[in-house]
């Protein structure tokens, strides 16, 4: 009987779901969010790709030398390793934004996929690059230095 | 003997959570035996953590072994790692870990009390325990961030900080909580058209809990008091936090729910204490060594005990890691609980068994 009258006042309640999306549901103030970069402070010691679980970070550099960041919020699990590990404070720091949906113009996982590799090669050929050059350099300098003798 | 019937449950299946295979052999809606297949889901997950991952981030990878026990892992694999690196943790790093671990069993244990009611046909129970229970996720993402990949431990420690403003926050929502608590414990227990499908429903004695290894609230509730929290007291002092033990005699579904209804207490008192006396200190202990030689380590997961083995040889990457979840040790006893029951009350008896299969084959 308690239950049956405890059903029709039930009836007049109010819902005790959230009207997503038309209402915000709860998110705290240091919610794990999107990783922002800020490229003026970093040192490029990229610390943070050889810690992040996933692989969502990865620096790309072109043959003068200068790195650029990539990161794929879709690959990312927010786990906030990366801004632990960063040496200069502020360089890379988790907002609290949550991730937009990828779109199908983005090509999120098929572009990254293709990106990554491509980075890490961009990265090995400007260090066989810079070794040849160095090779060059010291052949150049054994040679002036047995001309002079 | 009248004629008897196979029925296969699974391995996907409208009452069934999880990816597991049941095949019980009935004789007049009784079921005289069942069989079991549990391995669908298997992901490599060891593999991987020993060949792909680094050992700091292998505690980010066995997070995800589980999604409603994610803390334990992590907890029990951080643990293990320290061990190999043979550092102590900050003490508060210990006692933010047990917060974490005690309010996951409150949302893991209310979860599984509700598909209880679900599967036994009390489909109003169902959604009011999952009302009670969204509390408790809110207090987990205001304390980790995320509401079910917490990522909370950490190798040497723990990630974030327990904000003073959060921790008065769940000591509100605990004590508002406590009531509908009360008023669950009631239900459960007192309810008679619940009891009509859940008293007597896939019991099990002591003395065959025993026999089979069974672990968790499953074993509790037949009254054999097994729990990691009362034997080890080295990694996480749980007894110092104020830890209980919580039995009943009759080990059937009835017993079950009891037992993860006043385990909610001891959580609740567990959180209470801990932030009450948070030591202060530092979050992480840094170093700089590799894993080296081998160690276990045992954790009382919401399920029951989580054992994790890792063997390391100076290097980044672990030599091995072995998982063994909870819901393998109960396999054997599940099957076994089965025997003389009602066809009929077999989802009821499966829900009260909390079987997470992802984590067992992992
Ligand atoms: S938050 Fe974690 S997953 Fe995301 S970029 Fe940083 S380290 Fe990688
Ligand atoms: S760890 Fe920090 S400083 Fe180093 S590369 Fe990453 S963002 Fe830059």
């Amino acid at each position: 009987m308690k239950s049956f009258f405890n059903a029709i006042a039930n009836l007049f309640k109010k819902p005790v779901t959230t009207q997503y999306p038309f209402q915000p549901t709860y998110k705290p103030d240091d919610y794990r969010g999107l990783i922002g970069f800020n490229e003026d402070l970093c040192i490029w010691c990229r610390r943070c790709e050889a810690v992040c679980p996933p692989g969502a970070i990865v620096f790309s550099q072109d043959m003068e030398g200068k790195q650029t960041y990539h990161y794929n919020r879709a690959v990312c699990i927010y786990c906030g390793e990366c801004v632990r590990s960063c040496p200069k404070e502020g360089a890379i720091f988790q907002t609290a934004e949550p991730a937009p949906c990828a779109l199908k113009a983005e090509n999120i996982n098929n572009g990254w996929n293709k990106l990554f590799p491509e980075a890490i090669q961009s990265r090995e050929a400007f260090a066989a690059e810079k070794k040849r050059k160095a090779a060059e350099a010291a052949k150049a300098k054994a040679e002036t230095e047995t001309k002079q003798q | 003997m009248g004629k008897t019937y196979e029925i296969p449950v699974g391995a996907q299946h409208i009452s069934l959570l999880e990816p597991l295979h049941f095949k019980f052999t009935t004789e007049n809606e009784r079921i005289i035996k069942a069989d079991a297949n549990v391995y669908y889901v298997h992901r490599g997950i060891e593999q991987a953590c020993c060949s792909k991952f680094k050992f700091r981030q292998v505690s980010f990878v066995v997070g995800r072994v589980c999604g409603l026990c994610s803390i334990s892992h992590t907890t029990a694999y951080s643990q293990v790692a320290e061990k190999l690196l043979k550092i102590e943790i900050p003490k508060r790093a210990k006692y933010l870990r047990m917060l974490v671990i005690e309010l996951d069993r409150i949302h893991s244990h209310l979860l599984c009390l509700s598909h209880v009611a679900e599967n036994s046909g009390f489909e109003a129970l169902f959604m009011k325990t999952m009302q009670y229970r969204e509390f408790s996720m809110e207090l987990l993402e205001g304390i980790c961030g995320n509401r079910i990949q917490y990522d909370y431990s950490i190798v040497g420690g723990v990630s974030r900080d327990l904000k003073p403003e959060v921790a008065d926050w769940t000591l509100k929502r605990l004590k508002e909580f406590m009531p509908q608590l009360d008023e669950l414990l009631d239900i459960y227990q007192n309810n008679w058209t619940l009891s009509l499908k859940n008293k007597g429903a896939g019991a099990i004695d002591k003395e065959t809990a025993l026999r089979l290894n069974v672990v968790g609230p499953f074993a509790r509730a037949a009254g054999l008091a097994v729990d990691v929290r009362n034997e080890t007291e080295d990694l996480l002092p749980w007894k110092e936090a104020g830890f209980e033990m919580v039995l009943e005699k009759t080990g059937d579904v009835y017993a079950r729910n009891l037992v993860r209804l006043r385990e909610l207490y001891v959580s609740i008192k567990i959180i209470q204490n801990v932030i009450n006396g948070l030591p202060e200190g530092a979050l992480v202990t840094e170093t700089k060594a590799f894993p080296d030689g081998e160690a276990v380590v045992r954790l009382e997961a919401p399920r029951g005990e989580l054992f994790y083995y890792a063997k390391g040889n100076k290097t980044q990457v672990l030599e091995r890691l072995k998982i063994k979840a909870p819901t393998f040790s109960n396999v054997a006893g599940m099957v076994e609980a089965f025997n003389n029951n009602e066809y009929g009350s077999a989802p009821a008896i499966i829900a009260s068994y909390d079987p997470c299969l992802s984590c067992t084959a992992r």
